[in-house]
């Protein structure tokens, strides 16, 4: 069995903020989506996911992070990871995350940095 | 002239089409707009939209979207619209490259009617969607080839300075994990003698009860994508589908990386292919080194540290040895200690007594190091506590064993010579307790050998030694050593001797002899190691 992911989120504003703890893999990606699809639906604007409990990323992961990201910009959304592994990190700018998605260091800043955009 | 009842119907398919139109913009994915549309188009009650990503279906539209059950999609499909069970389904294609399947619940009129225009409608379209999803798919794919190769070099970057074997092993493992798609792994490492030094896994062990220092993994790793053990050297593989490769440098195995269940999309797991074979192994190769490394470091670091404490095992020694000796009328006293590593295990020591009288002593414990150092440590407490209370050496013997057996933290026994000399009359009073025979050379020529009277120290409880008494006559002298002196062995292995160093005790003073004896000794091993403490103590009745 592999390690389980856990997400949860927290509505401030326009904002929800995510956090994820454990492998975004297939389960980990879909948990995601989940959580992020339904706080869209409630109407948030923008996403922080906060990645700091999580070490691991594989190509599926990404591949729904990629799905979340373009459904965030079909609604003139934004999507910001923070906490990121340096590993984790690169392997977003590498597989095309970055380009679409905010990169930042803390969550704090990645609220910052969102609320900017949306104001 | 147009006529109005085709004037209506313009004006209703240019409705229609903004419609279309208006849908095909929304927020929506492609097919779910797909789905919608045909549904205005036609007038439907509901539909669907099958599209095959890689090898697998899936289906969109604003109510259907879901997983697709095995049996629902029609085998062998016909090569144009069809109707099966009151449902319409349309192939979508474009030069005879099949890209979807629509079907349409509740079709009015004359369904395959709609089938051939919804087929010209939205072929294209779904030729141009699925196009766009391959040149994804490809971009994607290329992209993670970028991301192993960047993997690989990050890898042997990041390693080459991690020297901490617990981090260095996550590093291994989590980009393992993530760069094969599978959902869990399992990295051990081992000693030489195939004990397990560090195990780190992410999900459920893969390894776990098993002997991963008996498996005989194939060069380049080992596949296992069917069920059900394997028995492969003696070992159990597990059920599931795995991936192994060998960590090793230089045909010693440090440990094996293992992953499991390769994820799909779709939930599947997957089989594991050569290229994550050789993209593990390359890992396990990079790994390998970095491990040796940090091992090497981490060696030198328990050397540096072990070096270290004798150092300060050996300044406390040397606090024990007695700094200067004592100068007593009637007695001319010289005494040396030479230890062959930091610590040694030969202890001397001399008490100026009451009535101008004069204890000593020589010991010779076994071992060296910490544990001798430690022993040398506790016999000098105990010679100290009790020299003002025993009656007779003999007594002092006994005490001094006692109290070994009872606080000595490691079972080790030492050789030992007690003396007790009276200047005035010239007794010497003696205890060898398994001691190498001291020399007592007479000043008007002939030694004598004064042997053991007893069992070393801290061998048995309840141990006896027996009291001797020789007189000492002026200009009498006597040498007590330990064996480092008469066993330092010359490059044809042939030892010093009794003999020599009794020739050596002829002429001079105590000093002069104790200076001859350590050079003559010197000189007689040349460049020949000793692993032996060298002590020499000369008493001389003046």
């Amino acid at each position: 069995m592999s390690e389980t992911c856990k997400v949860s989120s927290e509505r401030r504003g326009d904002v929800a903020i995510l956090w994820t703890d454990g492998y975004i893999n297939n389960q980990g990606g879909e948990e995601i989506a989940k959580e992020a699809y339904s706080r869209l639906e409630e109407g948030a604007r923008a996403l922080v996911m906060n990645l700091e409990k999580t070490r691991i990323v594989n190509s599926i992961g990404i591949s729904i992070l990629i799905e979340v990201l373009e459904k965030v910009m079909d609604r003139k959304g934004v999507l910001a990871f923070c906490g990121l592994t340096p590993t984790i990190d690169k392997t977003f700018r590498i597989m095309g995350l970055a380009q679409y998605a905010e990169i930042y260091p803390t969550q704090e800043d990645a609220l910052r940095g969102v609320e900017a955009k949306t104001a | 002239m147009t006529s109005p009842a085709s004037l209506v119907q313009g004006v209703r398919l240019e409705e229609l089409w903004k419609k279309i139109a208006g849908i095909l913009a929304s927020d929506e994915s492609l097919p779910a707009r797909i789905a919608e549309a045909a549904v205005l188009a036609t007038g439907a009650q509901e539909a669907a939209l099958y599209l095959r990503e890689r090898d697998a279906w899936t289906r969109s539209g604003p109510k259907l979207a879901g997983a697709v059950e095995a049996g629902e999609i029609p085998d062998p499909l016909p090569g144009s619209a069809f109707v099966r069970e009151g449902d319409l389904w349309v192939p979508l294609e474009t030069e005879g490259e099949l890209h979807g399947l629509l079907r349409l619940l509740g079709v009015p009129g004359e369904p395959l009617e709609s089938g051939a225009l919804l087929a010209f409608l939205f072929g294209s379209l779904v030729g141009a969607h699925r196009l766009a999803r391959m040149v994804r798919d490809a971009e994607f794919e290329l992209k993670a080839r970028l991301l192993e190769l960047e993997s690989l070099y990050d890898l042997g970057l990041s390693l080459g300075g991690q020297l901490d074997l617990s981090s260095l092993a996550d590093e291994v493992l989590f980009r393992s994990i993530s760069l094969t798609d599978a959902g869990r792994g399992t990295l051990v490492l081992m000693e030489d003698s195939g004990a397990v030094l560090l195990e780190r896994s992410v999900g459920a062990e893969i390894l776990a009860g098993r002997d991963a220092a008996a498996w005989k993994l194939p060069e380049g790793g080992f596949i296992h994508n069917a069920t059900g053990a394997v028995d492969m050297g003696g070992a159990s593989l597990p059920c599931d589908k795995m991936l192994a490769v060998e960590i090793s440098v230089s045909g010693r195995r440090l440990g094996v990386l293992a992953v499991a269940d390769k994820e799909s999309r779709d939930s599947r797991v997957l089989d594991f292919t050569p290229t994550d074979a050789r993209l593990l192994s390359l890992f396990a190769n990079q790994a390998a080194a970095a491990i040796e490394t940090a091992r090497l470091h981490k060696e030198a670091l328990e050397k540096e540290r072990i070096e270290r404490e004798l150092e300060l095992a050996a300044t406390i020694q040397r606090q024990i040895l007695p700094r200067d000796l004592p100068s007593v009328p009637g007695i001319s006293i010289a005494a040396r200690n030479v230890p062959t590593r930091q610590v040694g295990g030969d202890y001397f020591d001399v008490f100026p007594l009451s009535g101008g009288r004069l204890a000593f002593l020589v010991a010779d414990v076994s071992g060296k190091g910490i544990p001798a150092a430690l022993l040398v440590s506790t016999v000098h407490a105990a010679v100290h506590l009790q020299i003002d209370e025993a009656r007779t050496i003999s007594d002092l013997v006994q005490r001094i064993d006692r109290h070994l057996q009872r606080y000595a933290v490691t079972r080790k026994f030492l050789t030992a010579f007690f003396g007790l000399l009276e200047p005035e009359t010239g007794v010497l009073r003696y205890v060898s307790a398994g001691h190498n025979p001291a020399l007592l050379r007479r000043a008007g020529g002939g030694i004598e050998q004064l042997g053991a009277t007893g069992v070393p120290l801290g061998m048995f409880p309840n141990a006896a030694w027996r009291e001797e008494t020789r007189p000492m006559a002026k200009g009498d002298l006597l040498c007590v050593y330990s064996d480092g002196i008469t066993e330092a062995l010359d490059a044809s292995d042939e030892e010093f001797g009794v003999p020599r160093l009794s020739r050596l005790l002829d002429a001079g003073s105590p000093e002069e002899i104790c200076r001859r004896v350590f050079d003559e000794v010197a000189s007689f091993a040349a460049d020949v190691p000793q692993y032996d403490d060298q002590t020499l103590l000369l008493l001389r009745r003046t």
